[in-house]
């Protein structure tokens, strides 16, 4: 089954943020918990868990992209 | 956006944040985790843990570095002690850490709120200890006592910055009547920890950190925090560097040296962070 990893919204102003970095390539497994990508925001970077267990199947956005709180990130591959 | 230093970060797992803002919005209640734009609110939360600022989200103060709104606040609510010992009963807190936006609307500066939620998490949730992280309260005393007189296991509050960066950091605040509120406070009741805490980064020498160690050291106090101060927008107050993982060790070592009880420095380290732990450490000094 697919399901989407959406882009949190870390405080309760932000409306988009930059994805600097993927943790995990296309293919990868993933354990819910594992942190999946990182977004930078005025503060830290947070690294963002997966919240299930599946396989990587899709990265949506590039590393540097900006993208809209709650639009989809990835699509999981779960069982 | 300068480049975040490696250590600068944290895990983020939204069921488990989802679950604790779940939580919160049911009883009304506010964190400072939140309205702070806290970096660990995504470790606490999924810890079930949190901060609890009582006394509304919406504060009189404009402290440049801080990100909660300034404004208007609304009268205490009636319900919130209660709320907040319901809160921390369902999160299985064994330590409750309160503050509050800082109320120079109210006569007493939410002195008797505070004592309130103190009463009530000891009724719900017996054993379970509480520190206040309150504001100065305008050095009132009358004020003051009535949160002494709830006995938290911890009183703290927080000095913020070195004497030269008071009045850019904090305007509406001061050194020397944060330091009279410490000493003030464990005079009154020496068994009370009290505890303060400084961020760097504002621009603050070694030398000025130094003094600021004896002035804090000399009001009794028992434990002390330092963090990174983390810059929440382009408006507040600028951000002169990213002190390391080794400076933060430096610091705790002299803070020690100087005889602080319990010292946190780390670049990640709040005033509530791992508060129990700290406790924990000075267990047996109450």
């Amino acid at each position: 089954m697919e399901k989407e990893l959406t882009m949190p919204k870390l405080r309760p102003e932000m409306k988009d943020g930059v994805l600097c970095a993927w943790l995990k390539e296309e293919g990868d497994m993933v354990t819910a918990g594992e942190p999946l990508f990182e977004i930078e925001t005025d503060k830290v970077v947070n690294q963002i868990e997966a919240t299930e267990s599946g396989v990587l199947k899709k990265q949506l956005f590039e590393e540097g992209d900006t993208v809209d709180v709650e639009a989809p990130v990835a699509i999981l591959e779960t069982k | 956006m300068e480049k975040k230093p490696e250590w600068l970060k944290v895990r983020y797992n939204q069921d488990a944040v989802n679950e604790v803002a779940a939580l919160m919005r049911d009883l009304k209640l506010n964190t400072v985790c939140k309205e702070a734009n806290c970096p660990n609110l995504g470790e606490c939360y999924r810890k079930h843990t949190s901060t609890f600022m009582i006394l509304g989200s919406v504060c009189t103060r404009n402290c440049r570095f801080c990100n909660v709104t300034t404004g208007h606040p609304l009268p205490p609510d009636p319900e919130e002690p209660m709320h907040v010992a319901q809160a921390a009963k369902r999160l299985g807190l064994r330590h409750v850490v309160l503050t509050c936006s800082t109320r120079d609307d109210l006569p007493d500066g939410g002195a008797e709120q505070f004592a309130k939620t103190v009463r009530a998490i000891r009724e719900v949730c017996p054993g379970t200890t509480v520190e206040t992280l309150i504001s100065d309260m305008q050095m009132n005393t009358d004020a003051l006592d009535v949160v002494i007189a709830a006995h938290p296991e911890v009183l703290n509050h927080n000095v913020e910055t070195v004497k030269e960066l008071q009045a850019a950091v904090r305007p509406k605040a001061g050194y020397e009547r944060s330091l009279a509120v410490l000493r003030y406070c464990k005079e009154k009741d020496p068994t009370l920890l009290t505890k303060t805490g400084f961020m760097v980064g504002l621009g603050e020498t070694d030398e000025q950190i130094d003094r600021l160690m004896d002035d804090i050291l000399a009001t009794g106090c028992d434990i002390l925090t330092i963090g990174q101060y983390l810059q929440p927008s382009p408006k507040h107050y600028p951000l002169a560097r990213y002190a390391t993982p080794e400076d933060f060790a430096r610091y705790k070592e002299l803070a020690l040296s100087k005889g602080f009880r319990h010292v946190a420095s780390a670049p990640l380290a709040r005033s509530s962070y791992k508060a129990w732990e700290v406790l924990e450490d000075t267990h047996d000094l109450y």
